[in-house]
């Protein structure tokens, strides 16, 4: 088991570096940048403010010496042994290109002796593997990446625990009583249930729980006095508000308005996770029920219960632990569509907002943890099948 | 295997990149051996006429079978009167240099095909001249639905006509690349939008010397490659005069030869939509100014004290001089301070006690000698150091080039800007050390500004720009040359230089390369306006409270802007009352608008404001071809 554990952290090492040289690559070849629509912005633009400007977000220096400086926060300038600097001279990107009729190339290059100046301490990263994640550029510049990612993570965290647990809660006696009761009349309704939970995209749900409980709630009450309107966006509300005849006015952030902002965008999260989860277990429960072990329980007269509980949930959860473990990521990264559509001032949607606006230290800051956090969970569900199934032995 | 295999295919590949990016880099005017492709033409990129669209006659033609009522109403369609969104020239018809109506093609599809058959272009159901060439022609844009709305009808348009559109519908990030699409004029005709302004400028877009082309660094934007003497010259001269009467005169004759031209249609401005619940009362909805200006005259009629604003965007920085997004500006000019307005196309005073005109007394605009050697600012809005083959303006309004010899006559303004007395929102008074503060970091280069245009349109920020002992007052003796039109406003940010940080250190000691990164600057700044940030909730809210050193009433002690992402989720948070107000950039103009007016005609809780935009969409014709 140790052999494998090293193993495996060898291979998610690598998986996580290579992960980030072509992410950082793609970013850097893509179309666009934070410098698109400058021009529009700004109508006159010399060559030297551009120069300038491309420097504020590093893209003088070549994209490896980017990635060096991103990733360990090196070079940033020559280096000096025994007070004499060597390797000053090696150009490191190009400050200032040269027009076509210069003959193109590069006018004035950066040179490492040039990295205090053009690019200063203060606003250089010391590498994401020390844990500085550099400065945000352009959706709060000059604030560490950090601070933003930590101003979001804990509505992200509320928000995937909850729909998660709720969602396994709902999702296993689900697929657990289909499975028993196959192609009873519950079982076709709730294959249609989940084929339309899981057919139909987030923001569908979104956008008609928005409109059934905030835009037309006012038409329903005419019908149903009792009927609620929901506050539809943000995670806590900014003044007093009303939801029903039956509940006191709500005060802002008080644990009631809290619970009622997190209803909406929870069952969203919720109805897609139940709809495509109890399926799975449905079928995962259908082929263990047809194995000849669980006929062997019955056979020597079991309960029923302690047939499907005992003998059949266990190994129908096999399969399943992968699915699971697979949201640990989504701790981090949550639901970027939910999130917009609810306003949820979370990490999905400072990630949205990051690639929108080519805020690149942020979006591979979020790539480069996910990727992490995505290896670390798949190692889990590896260990966790041995712990569940004892077939499994990775010595 | 296979794993170790596509791994080492992986390094190699990596290695290869990594190689070709640290390449040897070539020197500076060493140019490649041209390619046998290359050496066959001497002709530079985009100087050869378009062989269909240097015809004026095709350019008319396509604007008379442009139905523009038809496009607006395509994407507007609960703008009533599409006539108030129509342009005959590129500004407003409410432009104070607007002086139209002016002859530009209407919607006329028989005088459009007449055009074409004299032209030479004949048959149906698509054209052809006597070569056989089909008149074809290529239209970009970028695949924002608006836009792909909007052209998908003047296809149909251009299609009865005769015209065949080949449409490319390219993401933004390319159209409004650095390098490609636009800016290289990567286009045939070519469709994006340009924000007016309260000063007109235009020199970038009109003057001959403003054509991008390779020779000279993609440089200008002139991307129609229109080069009219007449038009050129009156661009210059309406940006290097002072006089109003005369550069609404130079105005008037750009936009006679824009419309006899036909190089670009304008289509239409953008319709903009505002919205607040009926509660609210005091605002004034402008083209030009942002809504929160008068942000302190705000009142919610039930007595509430709490005015809740929602925003889809959030602000990158309360640092007005590393951010230029609308949303930044809507909090800034409540909770930082208004130095002066400029609503309605036009400019009126706010702490600058008095706009430093030339009538005023406050400016002068002087005839001074300069010789070689002096620094002026050039006919190309560049400060050089006078040489031979300079070229300015002299003080006669005339281009002339300087010999190396001798002396020149240039207009030199000098201006005072005063601010009234003031007291920051921490208690302290506004002194002029404040002052010298905004010029000296707004216009050091590491900063992180987007421009220095301002700051180098003074010589010397140290000896040309002196400030009074006893008075919140500074002159700024402008270069030679710097005939800069907007020379009376207030130039410069102001920072409450005393302040203390966090940190122990006193705002006027921090370099400014830090500046971006203070919470102090770029967070919680202090305010000489009605309100102060309070909390910035990040993600969530901002928040802001009555500045009690305001001077002025504030109506409301608090406002709340909320940051909702979305616009259907804006319009849900203000139907349900939990916002109070949606500026223009937030509820835009699609869909979500015609949910406001039926919410509003239902139940009259909210009222909303549809208005011209100063943004207007415009087709540009490409004059020229590789």
């Amino acid at each position: 088991m140790t052999a494998y554990l090293i193993r495996r952290l060898f291979q998610m090492a690598l998986v996580v570096f290579v992960v980030s040289i072509f992410m950082f690559l793609l970013f850097n070849i893509a179309p666009g940048g934070p410098l698109t629509g400058l021009q529009q912005q700004q109508r006159r633009i010399t060559p030297e403010e551009r120069a300038r400007i491309r420097a504020q977000y590093e893209l003088d220096l070549y994209w490896p010496v980017r990635y060096t400086r991103w990733l360990v926060g090196w070079p940033t300038g020559p280096i000096v042994i025994n007070g004499q600097e060597w390797f000053a001279n090696v150009p490191l990107g190009c400050y200032l290109e040269a027009t076509p009729a210069e003959g193109g190339g590069c006018h004035e290059y950066v040179y490492l002796s040039d990295m205090p100046r053009l690019h200063p301490p203060v606003r250089s990263s010391k590498g994401i593997l020390f844990g500085d994640f550099g400065q945000s550029t352009v959706v709060q510049a000059g604030r560490p990446v950090w601070d933003l990612l930590t101003s979001r993570i804990w509505a992200t965290v509320e928000l995937q625990v909850i729909s998660l647990v709720l969602s396994l809660v709902i999702a296993i006696p689900l697929g657990i009583y289909s499975a028993v009761h196959q192609y009873s009349r519950f079982d076709y309704t709730f294959t249609t249930a989940a084929f339309i939970g899981s057919s139909m995209p987030t923001f569908f749900f979104g956008l008609l729980f928005i409109l059934i409980f905030t835009v037309l709630a006012g038409r329903v009450q005419e019908v149903w006095p009792w009927w609620p309107t929901l506050p539809p966006g943000l995670r806590e509300a900014v003044r007093p508000y009303d939801v029903a005849s039956w509940l006191t006015r709500v005060q802002p952030g008080s644990p009631i308005d809290r619970f009622l902002h997190l209803l909406m965008p929870v069952g969203v999260l919720t109805i897609v996770s139940v709809a495509a989860w109890s399926r799975f277990l449905r079928s995962s429960m259908l082929e263990v029920l047809r194995q000849d072990y669980v006929r062997t329980a019955r056979a020597k007269g079991l309960v029923e219960r302690v047939v499907i509980n005992k003998h059949a949930l266990r190994n129908a959860l096999i399969p399943f632990v992968t699915i699971v473990v697979l949201q640990i990521p989504l701790f981090f990264a949550g639901a970027i569509v939910t999130e917009t559509i609810f306003a949820w001032p979370g990490m999905g949607r400072l990630y949205f907002d990051a690639l929108n606006r080519s805020d690149y230290n942020i979006a591979l800051a979020f790539i480069y943890v996910t990727t992490i956090l995505t290896v670390f969970a798949t190692l889990l569900g590896d260990i966790l099948y041995a712990v569940i199934d004892p077939r499994i032995r990775y010595s | 295997m296979k794993t170790k295999k596509f791994l080492l295919l992986s390094l190699l590949i990596m290695l290869a990149l990594v190689v070709s990016a640290c390449a040897a880099p070539t020197a500076p005017g060493v140019a490649p051996a041209p390619s046998d492709q290359e050496a066959v033409s001497d002709v530079e990129d985009f100087t050869t006429p378009h062989p269909i669209l240097s015809d004026i006659r095709v350019r008319k033609a396509i604007a008379h079978c442009i139905d523009r009522d038809a496009l607006i109403a395509s994407v507007y369609p609960y703008v009533d009167d599409p006539s108030a969104l129509l342009m005959d020239s590129f500004l407003p018809k409410t432009h104070w240099a607007y002086s139209g109506p002016y002859d530009f093609p209407w919607y006329d599809p028989e005088a459009g095909k007449a055009l074409l058959e004299e032209a030479g272009w004949t048959g149906s159901p698509v054209r052809s001249n006597a070569n056989g060439d089909i008149l074809s022609l290529k239209f970009t844009t970028t695949s924002a639905q608006f836009r792909q709305t909007w052209s998908a009808v003047m296809i149909q348009n251009l299609a009865a006509c005769g015209i065949q559109i080949i449409p490319t519908y390219a993401p933004a990030s390319w159209w409004f690349g650095d390098t490609t699409g636009l800016s290289r004029r990567d286009f045939e005709l070519g469709a994006f939008a340009w924000v007016g302004q309260a000063d007109p400028s235009g020199r970038t877009l009109y003057a001959c010397d403003q054509i991008p082309l390779p020779s000279n660094n993609w440089e200008g934007q002139n991307y129609m490659g229109w080069c009219n003497p007449t038009a050129s010259d009156a661009i210059v001269r309406a940006n290097n005069t002072l006089i109003r009467e005369e550069r609404i005169a130079a105005y008037d004759i750009v936009q006679r030869e824009f419309a006899k031209d036909v190089v670009s249609i304008p289509v239409f401005q953008r319709a903009e939509a505002e919205a607040w619940s009926s509660n609210l009362t005091g605002i004034i909805p402008d083209a030009t100014e942002y809504a929160t200006t008068n942000l302190h005259e705000w009142a919610l009629a039930d007595g509430g004290d709490t005015i809740v604003i929602g925003m889809t965007q959030e602000p990158d920085s309360m640092w007005s001089l590393v951010s230029s997004m609308a949303a930044q500006r809507l909090v800034d000019r409540a909770a930082v301070g208004v130095l002066y307005s400029q609503y309605n196309y036009d400019f009126q005073p706010g702490l600058q006690g008095e706009l430093s005109t030339l009538e005023s007394g406050l400016a002068t605009n002087e005839v001074v000698e300069v010789t070689a050697g002096d620094k002026v600012y050039d006919a190309t809005g560049t400060a050089v150091e006078l040489a031979a083959g300079v070229r300015v303006i002299d003080s006669e309004g005339n281009e002339v080039e300087y010999s190396g010899e001798g002396t020149v006559q240039m207009n030199q303004l000098t201006v005072t800007y005063k601010l009234k007395p003031f007291t920051w929102s921490d208690g302290t008074p506004g002194v002029v050390a404040d002052m010298k503060l905004g010029v000296d970091i707004d216009c050091n280069p590491d900063s992180g500004a987007t421009t220095y245009d301002l700051c180098n349109r003074i010589g010397d920020i140290a000896t040309d720009v002196t400030y009074s002992d006893s008075e919140l007052a500074m002159t700024i003796v402008w270069l030679p040359g710097n005939q800069y039109p907007l020379y009376h406003l207030y130039p410069f940010n102001i920072y409450p230089s005393q302040r203390v940080l966090s940190d122990g250190r006193v705002l006027a000691d921090v370099p400014a390369a830090e500046w971006a990164t203070l919470p102090e600057v770029a967070e919680r700044p202090l305010s000489y306006g009605a309100y102060v940030v309070k909390e910035w909730n990040k993600g969530q809210s901002i928040v802001l409270e009555a500045n009690p050193y305001f001077d002025g009433e504030v109506a409301t002690p608090n406002v709340i802007y909320v940051f909702v992402a979305d616009t259907n989720q804006a319009v849900a948070q203000l139907l349900n009352g939990d916002v109070d107000y949606l500026d223009d950039s937030t509820l835009g103009a699609g869909a979500e608008v015609q949910t406001v007016i039926d919410a509003a005609e239902s139940t009259g809780n909210v009222q909303y404001e549809i208005s011209a935009s100063s943004t207007w969409e415009h087709i540009d014709i490409n004059l020229a071809t590789k």
